[in-house]
């Protein structure tokens, strides 16, 4: 059986465990090529006009590659975390699909929970059916590709820079080179390095939130927040850069509450959708750095 | 203390009347305004959900009357309602003003006993012995019930009506003697009285009206300011309408049978065979309603949901295999501070154009 991954959503960060549960069960695994043009342009004209940039570029890679494989990979996250949501979007998503692509293969629809093992075996008995009969092959094939999953490293911290950032964003904003213009390089270009949320232990993110007077029940915003509060707070970082797709209801929430919160310190929004150019792009991460140099320089602090 | 809390449709009448009878200062915001929607735009984050926004102005000028205290429901994801409190109170908090916020969330996700400390925070401010603050309580549920009960019972017969506009003159006269009263038992016996009122306005069963089912986002369906008036535009048109979503539904099916796991339990076992699971907000029942609206044999659904609403943009991409496979128009409305009014009413005249003109040829049903 051919498997079909989206190089989409949450691919980059649990690429791992996909490829190896379905190699595991024998499957040939078709990836998407890198974010293009073609695909962007695609997933635009598929889907639903109000949604996010990261869902329409889901949508390309689903279109690009549907013909070539018998089941596709839409992975239904509900929560990787106990009283946390991703977001409603995710929750939804093979309906989106479904709905909005025609001629599609059979695609993966089961929910995920991954906050417990037990919960998430459910979704690897559900779509490990279609494969084998062995309910043993397939505890195998999940094992294997937990472990393989947990020894994957993520995160950015660079050193040897003269300035440090704390990049936040979703994790398909940050390490999709093509709609986020290569945004690491150019930082990296200019002299500034960048550290991501992932570096900081899960932990220090659980304790820095809870001077919130309400838990936020996002992961996302828990690991954001989290983050810049403690990397703010031991001066890990010189300014933050908040990357974030247009009309992404989190990062609205996200985005206000950090600037609330961290008043001082040089605060860059970088907001990305299907029309951005990248001359514009430029010139406002140029400025920005501009801004910590002089900071630094003592000019106008 | 004087207690303020946001407009959405007709909680302010349910809500004035828990205050009477707890006895407790209150402010009722002003109506809902163009003022109202500036400021709030003004000092809410850019892109945050309509509601979000006006709620902000209902605050600045309730503060303005003097409210320090803001009552708001809570709730615990995954839609961003559930973040509203956190964001409100540091932008206030930072604009200077002093206020107390009593965020009311589900006792699942802040305990009972943070939720009785939270209620007491009000109700010890009320002078009223025990017995009569929990009659306060019965006697603003059975209101609210009513005048919910009242609207429907408008937007249903307006499509009927001999007299145009009776029903909608009804509504509007009864909701204005219920700001005038401050005594619950008055004001169940004055929406007793329009009850039957409305029950003998003259209409006529043969008229065979469109008939529109108003489905989506909570707040923009029952804030009328958010969705331009819609209902009352519909109305005009002699059309028959029905909501399903309105405060006291969202009071029994959200507080008391939530416990039981048997929230809308109706419109969501419609919904699965298009949307399994919960979205979070009211996505899934946006599309249950679609489903059933069909199967009541309306003529077609409009669906109404704040620009980059996160569940309705999922239900909006389902909405029309829904529309293909029953052969049910559904048209999507979607609404922001800038929606302009005429290119507004103009989509909606065409699509009730459209209604009258599927039944008079070949493409109808019946």
């Amino acid at each position: 059986m051919k498997v079909g991954i989206p190089r989409g959503l949450l691919y980059y960060k649990y690429k791992p465990f996909f490829t190896t549960f379905f190699e595991e069960l024998g499957a040939e695994i078709i990836e998407s090529p890198d974010t293009n043009k073609e695909i962007l342009d695609l997933g635009v004209k598929l889907c639903t006009d109000e949604a996010c940039l990261p869902i329409k570029v889901f949508h390309g890679h689903v279109e690009k590659i549907k013909d070539k494989c018998d089941l596709i990979l839409v992975p239904r996250i509900m929560q990787v975390e106990k009283r946390e949501f991703i977001c409603p979007k995710f929750c939804g998503i093979p309906e989106m699909i479904e709905n909005n692509i025609k001629d599609l293969p059979q695609i993966t629809k089961a929910p995920i929970y991954s906050y417990s093992a037990d919960k998430f075996l459910n979704w690897a008995y559900e779509t490990g059916k279609l494969f084998t009969k062995s309910y043993i092959k397939i505890q195998r094939a999940f094992d294997y590709a937990i472990k393989e999953q947990n020894m994957f490293k993520e995160g950015i911290d660079d050193e040897g820079f003269q300035y440090k950032v704390a990049l936040i964003g979703h994790t398909y904003n940050i390490y999709d080179k093509f709609i986020n213009m290569n945004l690491v390089k150019k930082l990296n270009n200019f002299g500034i390095g960048v550290i991501t949320h992932e570096v900081v232990d899960d932990n220090v993110k659980h304790m820095e939130v809870k001077k919130l007077f309400k838990r936020p029940f996002w992961t996302f915003a828990r690991e954001y927040y989290g983050f810049a509060s403690y990397a703010v707070r031991n001066q890990l970082i010189d300014g933050i850069i908040y990357l974030s797709s247009f009309a992404c209801g989190i990062d609205s929430v996200i985005v206000e509450l950090l600037k609330l919160e961290f008043e001082d310190i040089p605060f860059l929004l970088l907001k990305i959708d299907e029309h951005t150019g990248e001359a514009g792009f430029d010139t406002r991460v140029e400025a920005f750095v501009d801004m910590l140099t002089r900071r630094k320089g003592g000019n106008l602090a | 203390m004087k207690v303020t809390f946001p407009h959405m449709g007709n909680v302010y009448i349910g809500a004035k009347f828990l205050m009477d009878g707890l006895g407790i200062d209150y402010v009722i915001p002003p109506f809902n305004s163009k003022r109202a929607l500036e400021i709030g735009s003004l000092y809410s984050p850019e892109e945050i959900c309509l509601p979000f926004k006006i709620m902000m102005g209902n605050y600045i000028e309730s503060i303005e009357r003097g409210a320090d205290t803001i009552i708001l429901t809570g709730s615990c994801g995954p839609c961003r309602f559930g973040e509203y409190a956190e964001l409100q109170m540091k932008i206030l908090k930072k604009l200077g003003k002093n206020l107390d916020f009593v965020v009311l969330d589900l006792p699942s996700d802040i305990g009972f006993d943070e939720l009785k400390r939270r209620i007491n925070k009000i109700s010890s401010q009320s002078p009223k012995p025990k017995k009569e603050k929990y009659m306060a309580l019965v006697n603003a549920y059975r209101i609210i019930g009513l005048i919910d009960a009242l609207e429907a019972k408008a937007h249903d017969r307006a499509g009927y009506e001999l007299n145009k506009g009776e029903c909608k003159g009804l509504l509007n006269e009864c909701k204005k003697k219920l700001l005038e009263t401050n005594d619950p038992k008055e004001a169940i016996s004055i929406l007793k009285e329009y009850h039957k009122k409305m029950d003998e306005v003259k209409i006529s069963r043969e008229k065979k009206p469109v008939r529109v089912a108003i489905i989506g986002e909570i707040y923009t369906i029952i804030e009328p300011f958010s969705n331009l008036y819609i209902e009352d535009k519909l109305m005009e048109m002699g059309v028959s309408i029905k909501r399903t979503l309105s405060p006291s539904w969202w009071v029994y099916n959200t507080v008391i049978l939530s416990p039981f796991g048997l929230t809308a339990k109706k419109i969501r076992d419609a919904a699965k065979e298009y949307l399994p699971l919960g979205v979070g907000g009211h996505g899934q029942e946006c599309v249950g309603e679609a489903v059933l609206s069909s199967e009541e044999g309306f003529d077609g659904a409009i669906q109404i949901f704040p620009l980059g609403c996160m569940p309705e943009i999922v239900s909006k991409s389902i909405l029309p295999s829904i529309s293909r496979d029953k052969n049910f128009p559904i048209l999507s409305l979607v609404v922001d501070e800038m929606t302009g009014e005429a290119g507004y009413q103009t989509r909606i005249e065409a699509f009730i154009d459209l209604l009258e003109r599927r039944r008079r040829y070949v493409l109808s049903r019946n």
